[in-house]
Formats: structure tokens, C-alpha cells, sequence
């Protein structure tokens, strides 16, 4: 940049600055590409400035102070809540060896872990603080084998359903009470609320950022050479990115020269054919799994009624994480034989067929539950759920221990001493994800049946964590194909929303609506369904006369049709504006290429004129003039409007300028 | 770390913390991690803001040290008329732009910079060729062929070149950049 360009640039920047408040201020002098001292220059003549203009008017009124004290209050909280961040240090570490796109699955997992941290306390201070301070009393005892099963002396605790009582609690000595009833509702209620909303903006911050693109016209190798992973940082690690890097670019390239050649029918037919089979065989396979599970699931029913055996309850969960553990492995080995045109669809491929297998056993599990268990006339069936929801989780956990442990540690000792052309493990970052999406669905159908359940996933979450790290840094390679992280990233929260959290909501809207609550136990024992809790406390409310307005806002609002019906209504037409915005700014974006593109054919004529006229003025040579500016360098600037001036490099100022569309 | 805490003085630490993205433990430590790269003679704060350290020992830091564009980084965050050292507000620079907290475009202007090896202003062939060799490193078994390098090249161009004037300049490469969402996360190092 030019010297006088450079400090007409600052005294605009100055002159805009000036009457910022000093927060923006800050913002902007921060977000200037200039070196520290440059920027404390700017900042020093906008503080002159602005005390010349302070000296007439003295306003530093109370709100300013008061935002400078707030500002300073959360500058401080934000770094302590840093320094509490104890995986920062963990993520580093990953980050300097396996780079962006391992680390996206950590990431993912410590944000899990805090969620379910947030939802522990939530379920703690509201419905399990409460119903210790009303304690039952356990006459069962415990044997060990209650970790694994979750039945047994776990079964008279707060960890179920089954312990919460429906009566109000009341403190001896003071007239306050608890509700137990609402207070359950309610929690679990709004926590869904806040789940639902805050996965809806994560997913809609993600997709914002990640998919702002309306049209693609590039296959990405600009983008695969200015993105550089600078968050590597061993001398290993770069070197093996680099090789990797090197071989990425060279498949984009072939992909290019291959891409005019029209690949014959024949092969484009077999090609269809072996994935039509490959379909076939993983519905299939999926569509067995969930036959055996539900099969199992009757038979074992029918056999823990007659034998009360412990140990049994664990057979219908093995069968259950067996299918998940192995049956991802038959999928990918499908790999071997299915060829893909483009690599990215292998991966997209796999994650379809693997959720549909999870979520439709979930499914099917959610069936016999909801449909055989829940109308067994069994003396609480709430917390037989909970239980089976607790040893699926804990089964699941000791499986991925197991894989880690001994899967990854036995693939590294076979790839590097027996067949040394499999080489070292990749980490296989799809799979991972899709493990953790699968519990915390899971997680979410439980919380109703088993408030402590947060408190125990998050146990399992954070050795989990530690485990994977060990085994990562021990056994495996980053994966070698360019991930786009943050792309995988929006479609993993997506179907943490889709699947996972619509049909959770789906099945608790069944459980709280459709199904009669156990006589004997629970917080709803005695009522017709869960949500009659709502309706008898709208009744006692409706007598209150200060409380009418809930009563008011419950009838026509939440319990009205009409409402909800407007609300659907407003919310297409905005989805219509928008879509109909976006259309245009596709054309708009089209345009406006098109123009750059014509512009800078403009300016290359532009030039090859000028280099032109330069030409024949040197031959002609005959006036001094002419001589002088022979060697006058002359040079090309565009100025933000889009018009053309001719700059002459060495004297330049506003003077110099010609306006080129008068030649 | 709680030594450090006296050495800076709490006005300076204030407009540091103003004028970079960085939150103050991260000055601390980035003013101690530069300390120890000083001679043991002049490890005080008066030296520490006034002397300037050689790219080679900024060089040694190991969070540079494996990195392929080191020395054009040193080389673009340095203040020095020789470009071949950099003072304590220099390195807050460079670990300022390469924070959390930057905003993808001083990002997206910094790499650019980095990446102009003739810092001409704009990305012409020459530098996408040294740009694609720093990627794919020195070893033979992985440089790419002359035509495989050309064509690599006409590509780049292709995809990111809008006005077709052969280079890229900042404005197409904040472009390429925005459409890439790995960049922000990417294009970071943590002291």
C-alpha cells in the first residue's frame, strides 16, 4: 500500500472512530491488520480528538460507568470460567498430533459432557434435592452385581422413578411445601424446552457458517491448498499431513483429467447394481437385528416372570451392543467391493446406513416398551424402563472400552508386527460420533424414567474421554482423506436433532399423553395419564383469583388449537419470505460475478492499450514531454467504486489522477 | 505464572488486552514463554519490552518449530526495517492473530500475507508454486511433477481467480476463505 494511501486510509478510520462508543472503538482499532504501535498511534489520536471535542461538552453519565463495571465483571468471570476449562490443555495435545479434524470428535465429546453436566444439576436441585430431604427408607441390600444390572438396591433409590413420592412435601416448622408431582413435570419439561432450543440454534449457528455458499463452482482444491492445519505442531505430525496433503492433491487432479471421460455403460450399470446390492444387504441386516432384538426382548419378558434371575436382564443389552459393535464393522466392509465416484459419498453412505441400524433398534426397543411393558400390569413399570435404559447404557459403555482397550490396541500390534502391510489404525472419527449420538438418545428417552441418569452418563462420558485419548495417542493414525470437519460437524448436530431428539420427544409425548402411570408407585400414582397433573393443577389455580392469568394463558394458549395453528401459519410464511429472499440473492450473486468478470476483461484491454500507447510514444520520441514520461512508470489502481484511474507510481496524489473513460 | 504477574504493569496489561484478542492469562504467558527466549542477563521487564529476539530463537518455540510457513510468519509479524527479529509486541501480534478470539477476516489478511511469499501484494503464479511446495514438504517422494505443479495451478486460478487477471488478491482470497469453514479453526496456534 502507498505511503499517502496509507494515512488517508487513518485519518478516515480516526475520523469514524471518533464518535464510537469506546467499546466499538476498542473493536474496531483491534480488528485493523496493523502492527501494536501503529494501532496505539490510532488509538492515541482518537483519544485527542475526542478530549478536544469532550472539553466543550462533559458527559460521562451514570449508564457508562455502569457498563464499564459490568464489562469489567464479565471479563472476569469469562477467565475464570477459563481457567476451569480443564480440557483445554487435553485438546492441545490432540490438536499438535491429529489436527482439526480428530479434534472435532473431542470437542463434540467435552460439549456432551458439559451438557450433561448442565442437565445433572438441573435434575438435582429441583427433583432429586427435594426428594432427599423426604428420604424412604432401603431395606434391600447391595451385591455388586446392581452397577452392571441397575435392578436390585439401585431400585429404592433416587436414581428411578419408582422412589419419587406424589405427595407435597412440607417443611416441619415453616409452611412451605413441594409440590413433588409438578415440580417433576415441569423440570424434565423445560429441560426438553432448552434442549430443543439450544440444539436448534447450535444447528442453525453451524449451518449459517458452514453452508453459506448458495452455488459451489469449485471441487475445493483452492480451499485444500489455503487451509493449512497451523494447529499441528509435531515435526511427525507435519510431515505425515504433508504426504497426505500431497496425495489428496494428486487424486483431485486425476479426478479432473478423468472427469471428460464418460465412464461406459457397462461399468456405470455393474456399478449401480453392487449398490443396489449393498443397500439391500445392510436394510436386510438391519431389518434382522431389529426382528432379533424385539423376539428376544418377548422371550425374555416371559422368562424373567417366572425366573427372577438378575444376571438375565443382562442378555437382551449384549445382544443389543454386539449389533452395534459389529454389524458398522460388516457395513464398512462393504468398502471393499462398493467404488464411489466421489470419495465424500463413502463417508455419507456409511453414516445413513449405520444411523438407521441404531435408530430403528432404538425404535424397536422404544415399541417394546411403550407397548409391552408399559401395559404388563407390572408393579411399576416406570422403573423396569429405567432399569433397561441404565444397563443398555452401561453395556455400551463397557463395550467402547472394550473396543478401545483391546480393538485398537490389537489392530496397532497386528498392523505393525504381523501384517505389516495393514499398517497402524486410523481413527475412525465417524463411527465415534455416531457411538455418542446413539447414548445420549438413549440418555434422553431415560431422564424421564431415571432423573440421576445424567449424573452416571456423565461418569461414563468423562472416562470415556481419558480412554479414548490414551488409546488415540497410543494406537492410532489421523485419518489420512481430508475431513471437512466443520461440514460433518452441522450433519452431527443435525441428526442429534432429527432422528435422536424428535423421536425422543416423540415417545415422551406418547408416555406423558397415551399411557396410564403404575397404581403403586412414582410421582403420578392413581392419575389416568402423566399430563392429568397439568389439568388438576389448572383446576385448583382456576379457583385463585390472583392466578387467573396462568389459567388464561394455559387455556388459549398452550391447550388452544387456534393458537398453534396461527403459530404454523406465521412461521410458513416466514420460511416462504425467506426462501423466496434467498432465490434472489442467487441471482443477484450471479450477476455480480458475472460483472467482476467483465470488469477485469475491462481492465486487461485497459491495459494492453496503455502498454500500446507507451509503445509508439517511444518510438515517435520527439517532444522533451514525451521523453519525461517515457520513463514514468505507469500503473493500473482501481478505486472502490469501480472506476479506472491511471496512477503514476512516483508522484503520485489526488492531482495525477485520470479519469481513463475520457480518452 | 504467578511470579509474571508483577512483571507487566497493570496499564500496560490493560491496553494489550484492548488492542489484541488476547485475554490476560494469555499475555502473561505469552510475555513468559518470550522472557525465556531472552539471555539470562536481560530476563527483566524493562528488556523484555525493548529487546528484540532473532527469528532463529523465536524459531525454537515448539509450537513454530514444525511449521512449514515458520519463517514467513516470523517474517510478515515482525516491525524490525530488516524483517529478521521480533520485539515482545510483535510476538502478541503474530499469537493475537492466531488466537481464539480473531476474526476470520484478520485471519483470512494475515494468511494472505503469509502466503504473498514476494509480498508484492497479490498471489501470482510463483508464490502458489512455493505455497503448494511448503505444503507437500521437500521430501522427493512427495513433491509434485512440473506438469502435475502447472495444472495445480491453472486450478487454483480457476476456482478463485473471479476477475481473471492471473493473480489473486486479497479480496478473492477472502473469498476462497469464507467459503471454507475449516480456515478459522485451522489457521491457530495456542501458546
Amino acid at each position: 500500500m502507498n505511503i499517502a494511501d496509507k494515512t488517508k486510509h487513518e485519518e478516515k478510520l480516526i475520523a469514524s472512530l471518533i464518535n464510537l462508543p469506546t467499546r466499538d472503538r476498542n473493536k474496531i482499532i483491534r480488528n485493523q491488520p496493523l502492527t501494536m504501535q501503529e494501532k496505539r498511534k490510532i488509538k492515541k489520536k482518537v483519544n485527542m480528538e475526542k478530549q478536544k471535542s469532550a472539553n466543550q461538552s462533559i458527559q460521562l453519565n451514570y449508564c457508562t460507568q455502569c457498563l464499564t463495571h459490568y464489562r469489567h465483571f464479565k471479563s472476569v468471570t469469562s477467565e475464570f470460567f477459563q481457567s476451569l476449562d480443564v480440557w483445554q490443555r487435553t485438546l492441545k495435545i490432540i490438536g499438535s498430533k491429529f489436527g482439526t479434524s480428530v479434534l472435532s470428535y473431542f470437542s463434540f465429546l467435552t460439549w456432551l459432557l458439559k451438557f450433561n453436566i448442565f442437565s445433572f444439576i438441573v435434575n438435582f436441585s429441583f427433583i432429586i434435592i427435594p426428594q432427599l430431604t423426604d428420604p424412604k427408607p432401603n431395606n434391600l441390600s447391595f451385591t455388586g452385581l446392581e452397577l452392571l444390572t441397575g435392578a436390585g438396591s439401585f431400585q429404592q433409590t433416587v436414581l428411578y422413578y419408582g422412589f419419587y413420592t406424589n405427595s407435597t412435601i412440607k417443611h416441619k416448622g415453616s409452611n412451605t411445601s413441594y409440590n413433588m408431582q409438578l415440580a417433576y413435570i415441569f423440570t424434565i419439561g423445560l429441560y426438553l424446552v432448552i434442549c430443543f432450543f439450544s440444539l436448534l440454534y447450535s444447528m442453525a449457528c453451524s449451518f449459517r457458517n458452514n453452508f453459506i455458499n448458495p452455488h459451489v463452482y469449485s471441487r475445493g482444491t483452492a480451499k485444500l491448498v489455503f487451509s493449512w492445519d497451523f494447529t499441528i505442531t509435531r515435526e511427525k505430525a507435519v510431515k505425515l499431513k504433508q504426504r497426505n496433503l500431497t496425495t489428496e492433491l494428486k487424486e483431485n487432479l486425476s479426478e479432473i483429467r478423468h472427469e471428460n471421460v464418460i465412464t461406459p455403460l457397462k461399468q456405470r450399470l455393474s456399478r449401480f447394481c453392487i449398490h443396489l446390492a449393498a443397500w439391500i444387504v445392510s436394510t436386510g441386516v438391519a431389518i434382522a437385528c431389529c426382528a432379533a432384538v424385539y423376539f428376544l426382548a418377548f422371550n425374555n419378558m416371559k422368562f424373567l416372570r417366572e425366573h427372577k434371575n438378575q444376571a438375565a436382564t443382562l442378555l437382551l443389552p449384549f445382544l443389543v451392543c454386539c449389533f452395534n459393535l459389529f454389524v458398522p464393522l460388516f457395513y464398512s466392509s462393504f468398502g471393499l467391493v462398493e467404488k464411489f465416484e466421489i470419495p465424500r459419498h463413502q463417508v455419507l453412505v456409511i453414516i445413513i446406513r449405520n444411523i438407521f441400524l441404531k435408530i430403528s433398534i432404538i425404535g424397536i426397543l422404544c415399541y417394546y416398551w411403550l407397548n409391552s411393558i408399559a401395559v404388563s400390569h407390572e408393579e411399576c413399570w416406570e422403573t423396569l424402563i429405567g432399569q433397561d435404559i441404565y444397563r443398555l447404557l452401561m453395556m455400551n459403555f463397557l463395550f467402547t472400552l472394550f473396543d478401545s482397550i483391546f480393538g485398537e490396541f490389537l489392530r496397532r500390534i497386528i498392523g505393525t508386527k504381523l501384517i505389516k502391510s495393514l499398517g497402524v489404525p486410523e481413527f475412525d472419527i465417524a463411527r465415534n460420533v455416531l457411538e455418542l449420538i446413539y447414548t445420549q438418545t438413549l440418555l434422553w428417552i431415560g431422564i424421564f424414567f431415571a432423573p440421576l441418569l445424567p449424573f452416571i452418563h456423565m461418569i461414563t462420558l468423562f472416562i470415556m474421554l481419558n480412554v479414548k485419548r490414551i488409546s488415540l495417542m497410543m494406537n492410532c493414525l489421523p485419518p489420512s482423506k481430508v475431513w471437512r470437519a466443520s461440514q460433518m460437524m452441522t450433519l452431527f448436530i443435525f441428526l442429534l436433532f432429527f432422528p435422536s431428539f424428535t423421536g425422543v420427544l416423540c415417545v415422551l409425548a406418547i408416555t406423558v399423553w397415551r399411557l396410564k402411570p403404575s397404581a403403586q408407585c412414582g410421582p403420578f400414582q392413581g392419575l389416568p395419564s402423566i399430563i392429568h397433573a397439568i389439568y388438576g393443577w389448572i383446576e385448583i389455580l382456576s379457583n385463585r383469583p390472583s392466578y387467573l392469568w396462568v389459567v388464561w394463558i394455559y387455556r388459549n394458549l398452550i391447550g388452544s388449537v387456534h393458537f398453534f395453528f396461527i403459530l404454523t401459519l406465521i412461521v410458513v410464511i416466514i420460511t416462504y419470505l425467506y426462501w423466496q429472499i434467498i432465490e434472489g440473492r442467487k441471482i443477484m450473486i450471479k450477476l455480480l460475478h458475472e460483472q467482476i468478470i467483465n470488469e477485469g476483461k475491462d481492465k486487461m484491454f485497459l491495459v494492453e492499450k496503455l502498454l500500446k500507447l507507451q509503445e509508439s510514444q517511444k518510438k515517435t520520441n520527439t517532444f522533451p514531454l514525451a521523453q519525461e514520461r517515457r520513463e514514468q512508470e505507469v500503473s493500473l489502481k482501481w478505486s472502490k467504486d469501480g472506476h479506472l484511474f491511471i496512477l503514476d507510481k512516483r508522484e503520485w496524489s489526488e492531482g495525477t489522477k485520470v479519469n481513463l473513460e475520457d480518452m | 505464572m504467578g511470579s509474571s504477574t508483577s512483571h507487566l504493569s497493570k496499564e500496560l496489561l490493560t491496553e494489550y488486552q484492548e488492542l489484541t484478542f488476547l485475554t490476560k492469562q494469555e499475555i502473561l504467558l505469552a510475555h513468559k514463554r518470550f522472557s525465556d527466549l531472552l539471555p539470562q542477563e536481560s530476563r527483566n521487564v524493562e528488556d523484555s519490552l525493548r529487546v528484540r529476539v532473532s527469528t532463529e530463537q523465536i524459531l525454537t518455540l515448539p509450537e513454530l518449530k514444525a511449521n512449514p510457513f515458520r519463517e514467513r510468519i516470523c517474517r510478515v509479524f515482525s516491525t524490525a526495517p530488516e524483517r529478521d527479529s521480533l520485539s515482545f509486541e510483535d510476538f502478541l501480534d503474530l499469537f493475537s492473530v492466531f488466537s481464539d478470539a480473531a476474526t476470520p477476516e484478520i485471519k483470512s489478511h494475515y494468511a494472505f500475507r503469509i502466503f504473498d511469499f514476494d509480498d508484492d501484494g497479490t498471489l501470482n503464479k510463483e508464490d502458489l508454486k512455493q505455497l503448494v511446495n511448503c505444503l507437500t514438504g521437500e521430501g522427493q517422494d512427495t513433491q509434485l511433477s512440473t506438469s502435475e505443479m502447472k495444472q495445480l495451478i491453472e486450478n487454483i486460478l480457476e476456482e478463485s481467480d473471479i476477475d481473471r487477471d492471473g493473480t489473486i488478491n486479497l479480496s478473492e482470497f477472502q473469498h476462497v476463505i469464507s467459503r471454507s469453514p475449516d480456515f478459522t479453526s485451522s489457521f491457530k496456534i495456542v501458546l
